[in-house]
């Protein structure tokens, strides 16, 4: 192997040829063997177009200007030829569904060394080698299809090892995991690391990053390189507000700032019962296995519930019962006393209103003011009334002017508040939302959350999430899920102050939580870690 | 919302033949059918493609969709285009012919009089008969066939790489595809969306489409680029690749290549040197008619 450096990015400046300006400006960095480099920022920060400069797909794929230059083992990176590059510098992308074109496991991680047209007994030896490392021989022969999101990615980054690179690309390579994967997909990529592997990280939750001591953290913020060095410098120059850094970091620095004035605009606890589930079981085909097992869940007037789990413990396949869209295959739903059975989904939406985790999978009208009026309509609100509420969700989600935007060109997070609004427009009493920070960063999904959680109008308000604070921050009530039962219900303290059963459930407790639990004598209930600064 | 294969290992006869000589065999009897419209020989392709099905073990129960499906849609353009108006057919039964009934129909304001003749009944049943040969011929190999094999067995048959492969591609992501669609619906009916209440004329049922249409196209296209990009990142298409399942022709697969052969020059020589095959009406059908 070359004692050159693996990587070294000198002065990099990269403007896409669409746009009129650099999407990275004058980049300066390297990575020795075996070192594991976080580049952290929030999204549009340019971290995607760096590692486009790396893996070759820019200039390749992507046209533009680019100055400086890139080194990889003291050869000049833009020369390279695709096939060596490639074996040189591996890259995982964000999305592993994406990033799978095999049907089977063997297919996938073979793909690579297929196309540069390596023997087969080669091909075979390397896949099995590579299967074995990362513990999942056994998912060989398997469709990748129905693999779980952990086990797509660990084939994903099969694929890419297998091809032998000493440079590996992460591209935020914990967002589609649930936080116990993350965790064992963390630990993977440390060990990577201390074998010889060059890792360039590229994640916005940081928090769960620094577990594994980043031996450098690159920060940036919108293309330019704000902070190169370890991590402990990171926290003193990274705002809080915009990369999620451990609760007691937090709360050292938030106490010179003014306590958040959050407050849930939520209607009043009375005891009216919204949706009831009773003794409710479900299976998709009446040869497979429950998927819920015997759940009894009451959701009341004045509920901030979170529905906290594991992926594939079953919080979806619950909610959707809320709103007819399963039926229960024993036991029923009630929603506001009447059985789900009796009714359409369309006369259940006017009581619960339901946000679906990506909005790109439900925006389709040419303009935004159409989309709103999708809903309400259906639900034959006449014409002022339909104003009046489209009118009031743009308000509420500050989206004012877009009113005529095609929602498919908005960013993603605008797009989100444009899925909720069009819930909102509906007017329904309950509010429920799966996994509402998902594909958001800190910044943004905080601000969301903020903005939600203070809507006025909700009489409950339902979410999934498999993120511990979340529900620390927003909810007065928690559900832990597993394996398709009700594992805990109760107000937050009592249900995740249970390390043990977190831990059975596969959900991780963190720094916040910690933090709550330690003071919670003295402040009486959970809250977010600038609130806890000035309590304590 | 679950997709399944039609594909699962049956330990038929059928499936220890390579599929490439499957292809090539189901190809050559193809080209003999489509060189017929005589019901005699018709049925003898027919008995065969029956012979083969017989072989591959499936049941009614994993079949019957498909057969209903086949059945309602060549019936259905069988009495719409061959037996209403002899389309398809030679000049005896475009034209003339013995008359069996006369039929007049007012549609829409229109009077539609088609006159059904003993030809036509007789082409009809003929155009039934080879439709449905071509269906069962076809029809059995996404259930017979192992899904991993169809890149390989195209480039096998000397299709390149790209093309290839990219049956491989179809196959990763219609699972997905269908996930995403039933998402969408998932979704929209959340927002009081009832694609069961169809009303209007075809226009105004096709912009009903659009909430389900428009989402699962853009994130088909938007997933795209990424997927273009895993592939480039990866060297796709840059050299000759190695498909990394192998095929191995055996003796069994050289006889059936053989005798799609023989079946195939036999149909030739029936049709363009004997010139027999052509469509046949025997002379006692025509008693009908009186």
């Amino acid at each position: 192997m070359s004692k050159e450096i693996p990587l070294r990015v000198h002065n990099l400046t990269f403007r896409y040829r669409i746009r009129e300006v650099p999407a990275i400006r004058e980049m300066t960095f390297e990575l020795q063997r075996g070192e594991l480099l976080l580049v952290a920022g929030a999204s549009g920060c340019g971290k995607t177009t760096l590692m486009r400069c790396i893996n070759g797909l820019i200039p390749r794929s992507y046209r533009g200007e680019m100055t400086g230059t890139i080194h990889l083992f003291g050869e000049d990176a833009t020369q390279m030829e695709m096939a060596r590059l490639s074996q040189t510098v591996g890259t995982l992308l964000q999305d592993p569904e994406k990033q799978i074109v095999g049907s089977f496991v063997l297919n996938e991680v073979a793909f690579g060394l297929e196309n540069l047209g390596l023997p087969r007994d080669e091909i075979l030896r390397r896949v099995d080698e590579t299967l074995d490392y990362l513990g999942i021989l056994h998912l060989r022969d398997r469709e990748t299809f129905g693999l779980s999101g952990g086990e797509k990615q660990k084939v994903a980054l099969a694929g890419v090892l297998a091809m032998r690179p000493q440079i590996l690309l992460l591209d935020e390579p914990l967002a589609s995991l649930d936080p116990a994967s993350a965790q064992e997909a963390l630990q993977l990529f440390r060990r990577l690391a201390d074998e010889g592997v060059s890792i360039m990280l590229v994640e916005h939750r940081v928090e769960d990053v620094l577990q594994i001591h980043p031996d450098h953290v690159l920060y940036m913020e919108e293309g330019e390189q704000v902070y190169y060095g370890d991590a402990e410098g990171l926290m003193r120059v990274v705002d809080y507000h915009k990369v999620k850094l451990p609760a007691p970091i937090v709360v050292e620095r938030a106490k010179s700032e003014p306590p958040p004035a959050i407050e849930p605009a939520i209607g009043a606890e009375d005891g009216e019962k919204l949706i009831e589930f009773r003794h409710v079981h479900f299976r998709y085909d009446s040869a497979l296995p429950d998927v819920l097992h015997d759940i009894n869940l009451t959701i009341h007037r004045g509920d901030v519930l979170a529905i906290l789990g594991h992926n594939g413990a079953g919080k979806t396949t619950l909610v959707k019962h809320a709103l007819g869209l399963l039926k229960p295959t024993e036991g029923e739903v009630l929603l506001e006393g009447r059985s789900t059975r009796s009714m359409t989904v369309a006369q259940a939406a006017h009581t619960v209103g339901y946000v679906f985790q990506s909005p790109t999978q439900m925006l389709f009208a040419p303009t935004v003011e159409e989309e709103l009026a999708f809903g309400p309509r259906n639900l034959h609100f006449d014409e002022a009334t339909i104003r009046r509420n489209v009118d009031e969700a743009l308000r509420v989600v500050h989206m004012e002017a877009y009113r005529d935007s095609p929602p498919l060109a908005l960013s993603f997070g605008q797009q989100k508040r444009i899925s909720i609004a069009a819930i909102l427009a509906m007017k329904s009493r309950i509010l429920m939302m799966d996994e509402p920070t998902a594909g958001q960063d800190y910044w943004n999904y905080v601000a969301f959350m903020d903005a939600i959680i203070q809507t006025p109008g909700f009489d409950a308000i339902i979410f999934i999430t498999h993120d511990v604070d979340l529900a620390v921050v927003y909810a007065n009530r928690v559900v832990l899920v597993d394996k398709g039962r009700v594992a805990a219900d109760g107000k937050p303290p009592e249900v995740l102050g249970d390390e043990a059963l977190l831990r059975r459930c596969r959900v991780v407790p963190t720094s916040l939580l910690a933090l709550n639990m330690r003071y919670l004598p003295r402040t009486g209930r959970f809250m977010r870690a600038e609130a806890l600064a000035h309590l304590i | 919302m679950l997709v399944t294969w039609k594909y699962r290992p049956r330990q038929s006869v059928i499936e220890t033949f390579d599929p490439r000589a499957r292809w090539i065999f189901s190809m050559l009897i193809l080209f003999a059918i489509i060189k017929f419209w005589d019901i005699r020989f018709l049925l003898f392709f027919f008995a065969l493609v029956m012979t083969q099905y017989a072989l591959t073990k499936l049941t009614w129960a994993e079949t019957k969709r498909a057969w209903f499906f086949i059945l309602f849609l060549i019936l259905f353009i069988v009495a719409l285009n061959t037996l209403l108006t002899g389309r398809g057919g030679t000049a005896e039964v475009l034209h003339g012919g013995h008359v069996l009934w006369r039929l007049e129909w007012h549609v829409l304001g229109l009077s539609i009089h088609p006159t059904i003749t003993v030809e036509r009944v007789w082409f009809a049943m003929s155009q039934v008969v080879r439709m449905l040969s071509i269906s069962i011929l076809f029809f059995v190999i996404p259930y017979t066939m192992d899904p991993r094999l169809y890149g390989v067995t195209f480039r096998g048959l000397g299709l390149p790489d790209r093309f290839a492969f990219s049956m491989d591609l179809a196959f990763r992501f219609v699972p997905t595809l269908a996930r995403d669609f039933s998402t969408t619906l998932d979704a929209q009916k959340a927002r009081g969306y009832e694609v069961e209440r169809m009303e209007g004329g075809i226009i105004a049922q096709i912009r009903k489409m659009a909430p389900l249409v428009v989402p699962v196209t853009m994130n088909a296209i938007l997933s795209g680029e990424d997927i273009v990009n895993a592939m480039d990142l990866r060297c796709f298409g840059i050299r000759p690749r190695t498909w990394v399942h192998q095929l191995h022709y055996q003796r069994r697969d050289h006889l059936l290549i053989a005798f799609g052969l023989v079946i195939f020059i036999a149909a030739i020589i029936v049709r363009n040197v004997l010139h027999v095959g052509d469509f046949w009406l025997p002379t006692w059908a025509l008693q009908w008619a009186a």
